[in-house]
């Protein structure tokens, strides 16, 4: 039962890492940034790229080199796909549209050229395991945990106590007045799609090792959104808590057998059913803000 | 059945699809992500009929609408009560899709991830044209109704058409049920058309191609969605793109509609007749109307 | 009415189109034979393989006069073993390259999927690598006309797992861990479970997880408790590499087994050192001293390793078709058809060909048993089995 949750944990951490990227942009933008998904495929890939195929530079160089590919990647997708429409102010749910366009895009583009190989990672530890009496822990889980945690606090410093940071957050309570007074929007989304975009890559490098690296590493994503969703879109301590939620409820399930049939593959019904239910009774989540769609 | 007559009734079948997506999301501007549920629901219902239970191909199609419209039920009902903001209620959309689709595999009925092979191949090219017809003529009496009317109004300004006194939840309703109406029947004649089905064939990549079409073809609009999704079943064929391509495509061109022209090809017009003839006249130069005055004329 | 006769005219204007880009194929001076294959996608390894062996196997043939006169000739289209892809490759192959026969696909589900197709075009197709019974032999008993297949069958290779593990590993417990989302997967599980069982074995839990999905971790726990001697993994190299390195980093110690599903040296490089050791059921092996000649042909003219079995597979069917083409003395269907179906002892690469007409399956096929060292990153040839009951 305890190495249960000890594996849900470990999946919920990789759901939180990645939700904590869909909350930023949403706490700001408020709209649901379906493309993050692909960011942080393209993460892992940059990852695959320097560290077996064309160089073979070691693990952190590595995961710097990608944190900074998807953040430039993730930029450019603003820039692309959604400056317009934030400018002509379109309602959320055009971002999110063209969101989804850029995702299918991107993913599909990954098929077409890179192909559907599946390629691995290599491990970073190599003896990987840990044992703690009947239980087995990942190393490499500990250390994504770890590496998480301090970048998610960085993170959290800079929002507040940076000139930039306090930007960012008085943005993601008002945007048009956070321009009235002299901030440059255009220059504040870029660096927040930086940021964001920099997380989905680290999360993308850590999967790619746990995993593997292909290109429908996406739909894991909309896991990530749903653990967003049940913490409260727009809060990160909420991604974080969401995302550590759902890994857990997703290896109790797994685990659970009702007359005999192990519920391991009605898994998904689960996390879906719990994010409609979220959706309809309390879309704001745990921890979010309520905040109307404008007319 | 020969190539060009399977394209022909591919795109009929896309067609009907993305008529019945049109009149929901088009009007009343709720996007659904997971429509291909439906017509999975609608495929499924009609191959157990007449694969199984040996009945007619009729009575499959009906049995198929009906299970659409309760799932949509199940969906719309929740979901438009409580006034889900649009992106939450894509978002709800999306995970009923991917529900369906895991209930699919699981069950002993549909056979899990193996899917129903040997569906008899009952879907003519004639057979899907005049469902094709019938659709069209359904959705244009539907828009002409009263419901029809309601539901323009609401497309275009859903506070203003409350408070005139439209139910708003009804109306949204009742267009959500046409819609799984129109998805039942094109994923039972879809069956019958590819002659197995699996739950791999209904994933939120058809969905969205639904939506793609709906988007580029125009909201507000029923030829608009018609002609996008016309141009996606028959161009790519003739072009032997290979599937990832299209998809990237398409991905392409939803942000590209997005950005550079949200209205889509039609937004809002419909292509009839008259407005044809105007357009040709234009091209020639000619006056735009018999008898009327060119423009260039007017200094 | 308006709008519609409009949206009739513009469906006319795109049949139009259509029409017109689909040209017809003439008479030609060749015998064309289609090849359905994965050239690109997970199953690209042995697509490739097949498509190099094909080619071999096409040449020499021709270099020996070719069939009825005329050469052969490979027409072959990327179906990236998705299943409406493959459909659409099929109607393609019989409607406009009109090939007198179909090689490939290598999968079972998507040769279900072309099944209407090449049945209603009278095309025999044979499957390379497609092993669920249900390719050839129908719900009810009938056999699929047109469909044949050159590989052994899933009950046939879960019952050599299942009896190798008991003789040969003296496991006396086992666990299955399979795949929901796809078929081969779900039946192999299900035959090596019965055969398990039948042979005096226990089997100690039966986990499942959905297509796609990555961690394992959940269901691996649960077989963890049950301390099993053997973990039977009948899935793709994908899904089992994961599952070999979770069900290590879980401190399993149970002996991992597979399907031939493992059998491409992706596996080694996904799993690592987590797959040392393991065994897996295949239907050919490298070191099989029967096919050395064409090893050595293929490294010589390729510069790389077949990735098994699936080019002997590929090459089996062209030697069989070519056969019995000959046997037929014309290219058409049904004739094809029965010179298929009475086909005796011909000699193939892995062995002698005889074909049993009610199921279209070949009789006594031997299956390999292998073993992965992944250290050395190469899997080797431990023994045959042979069918026994």
């Amino acid at each position: 039962m305890l190495q249960t949750i000890i594996t849900g944990l470990s999946i919920g951490s990789v759901y939180a890492l990645m939700a904590v990227g869909y909350s930023l942009v949403f706490s700001v933008l408020n709209f649901s940034n379906f493309a993050h998904g692909s960011i942080i495929t393209l993460g892992a890939y940059i990852a695959w790229a320097v560290m077996v195929q064309y160089l073979h530079l070691p693990f952190l160089p590595a995961l710097l080199i990608a944190m900074a590919g998807s953040g430039v990647l993730a930029f450019l997708n603003e820039r692309i796909a959604y400056s317009t429409l934030r400018r002509r102010r379109a309602p959320s749910l055009y971002l999110m549209i063209s969101a989804m366009g850029v995702s299918i895009c991107l993913q599909n583009l990954l098929y077409a050229t890179v192909g559907a190989k599946l390629y691995a990672l290599p491990a970073v530890f190599v003896e990987d395991s840990w044992n703690v009496g009947e239980l087995t822990i990942s190393r490499m889980d500990l250390f994504a945990f770890a590496f998480s945690a301090v970048t998610i606090a960085l993170l959290n410093l800079v929002l507040r106590r940076t000139r930039v940071g306090t930007a960012i957050r008085a943005a993601s309570h008002d945007m048009d007045m956070v321009a009235v007074l002299g901030v440059n929007l255009d220059v504040l989304v870029a660096i927040l799609f930086l940021i964001a975009g920099a997380l989905g890559g680290m999360a993308g490098v850590f999967m790619g090792v746990k995993y593997m690296v292909y290109p429908s590493m996406g739909w894991i994503t909309n896991k990530a959104y749903i653990g967003a969703v049940i913490g409260g879109l727009g809060s990160l301590p909420g991604a974080i808590i969401g995302g550590l939620f759902l890994g857990l409820l997703e290896a109790l399930v797994s685990v659970t057998e009702i007359g005999g049939q192990s519920l391991s593959t009605y898994r998904d019904v689960f996390s879906f059913g719990i994010l409609v239910a979220l959706l309809i009774v309390r879309p704001t989540g745990l921890f979010g803000r309520r905040v109307e769609e404008k007319l | 059945m020969d190539y060009a007559a399977a394209i022909f009734t591919n795109a009929a079948i896309y067609i009907i699809a993305t008529m019945g997506l049109a009149i929901f999301t088009g009007y009343t501007g709720l996007f659904s992500l997971g429509h291909a549920a439906f017509m999975a629901v609608g495929a499924y219902a009609a191959a157990i009929c007449t694969h199984f239970l040996k009945l007619p191909l009729a009575v499959g199609l009906v049995v198929g609408i009906i299970l659409a419209v309760l799932s949509s039920l199940i969906i719309g009902y929740p979901t438009l009560r409580a006034r889900l903001r649009s992106d939450y209620f894509a978002i709800a959309t999306l995970g009923f899709g991917e529900a369906v689709k895991v209930l699919l595999e699981n069950f002993q009925l549909t056979q899990g991830s193996r899917g129903l092979p040997g569906i008899q191949k009952l879907s003519t090219p004639l057979l899907t044209g005049l469902f094709m017809i019938l659709s069209v003529w359904l959705a244009r009496n539907f828009l002409r109704s009263n419901y029809g009317r309601k539901i323009i109004a609401i497309g275009q300004d859903h506070v203003a058409a409350e408070m005139m006194g439209i139910n708003l939840f009804r109306v949204q309703l009742r267009s959500l049920f046409f819609s799984a109406v129109l998805a039942g029947v094109a994923g039972g004649l879809f069956a019958h058309y590819l002659g197995f089905i699996q739950p791999s064939l209904f994933t939120g990549s058809q969905s969205s191609m639904l939506v793609i079409a709906v988007v580029t073809g125009g909201m507000g609009s029923i030829t608009g969605p018609i002609l996008a999704a016309l141009l996606f079943a028959t161009i790519p064929e003739a072009l032997r793109l290979a599937n990832m391509w299209r998809m990237v495509t398409y991905g392409a061109v939803l942000v590209a509609i997005m950005v550079l022209r949200p209205q889509g090809i039609l937004g809002y017009r419909e292509i009839t007749f008259a407005s044809l003839a105007r357009f040709g006249r234009r091209l020639f130069g000619l006056p735009p109307s018999p008898g009327g005055e060119s423009r260039k004329a007017v200094s | 009415m308006k709008r519609t006769l409009s949206i009739l005219a513009l469906a006319m204007v795109s049949l139009a189109l259509v029409l017109g880009c689909s040209g017809g194929a003439g008479k030609s001076a060749t015998i064309k034979i289609g090849h359905e294959v994965a050239l690109t996608g997970p199953n690209a390894t042995w697509g490739q393989a097949e498509s190099n062996a094909l080619k071999m196997a096409i040449e020499k043939i021709n270099a020996g006069g070719g069939v009825l006169g005329k050469k052969l000739e490979v027409v072959a289209y990327d179906n990236r073993a998705d299943k409406l892809e493959a459909v659409n490759v099929a109607k393609r192959l019989v409607e406009q390259d009109k090939v007198v026969a179909i090689i490939g696909p290598a999968q079972s589900g998507v040769t279900n999927a072309i099944r209407e197709v090449n049945n209603a075009a009278k095309v025999p197709v044979i499957a390379t690598t497609a092993t669920n019974p249900k390719v050839t032999v129908a719900d009810d008993g009938s056999v699929v006309p047109y469909t044949f297949r050159v590989c052994f069958i899933d009950p046939f290779q879960g019952k050599v797992a299942a009896q190798f593990a008991l003789k040969d590993l003296g496991a006396k417990t086992a666990a299955v861990l399979y795949d929901v989302g796809d078929e081969y997967s779900q039946f192999l599980g299900k035959y090596f479970i019965e055969a398990f069982e039948k042979g005096g074995g226990k089997i100690t839990a039966n986990e499942a997880f959905r297509s796609g999905e990555l961690d394992f971790r959940a269901q691996l726990g649960k077989i963890r408790g049950g301390k099993p001697d053997l973990l039977f993994i009948p899935t793709m190299q994908k899904e089992a590499a994961l599952a070999a390195k979770q069900a290590r980093g879980l401190g399993i110690k149970s002996t991992f087994m597979g399907g031939d599903g493992w059998a491409s040296p992706d596996l080694i490089d996904l799993a690592g050192a987590a797959i040392e050791g393991s065994y897996l059921v295949n239907i050919a092996a490298l070191e099989d001293p029967a096919i050395q000649d064409f090893i050595k042909e293929y490294r010589d003219k390729y510069k790389v390793d077949p990735v098994l079995p699936n080019p002997l597979m590929a090459y089996d069917a062209a030697l069989w078709v070519a056969d019995a083409l000959k046997r037929a003395g014309s290219t058409d269907g049904a004739k094809l058809k029965a010179a298929l179906e009475d086909t005796k002892d011909l000699q193939v690469l892995t062995g002698k060909l005889t074909l049993d007409p009610a199921t279209h399956n070949p009789l006594n096929k031997p299956a390999t048993i292998q073993q992965v060292l992944a250290k050395e990153k190469r899997f080797i040839y431990v023994k045959t089995f042979v069918t026994t009951d």
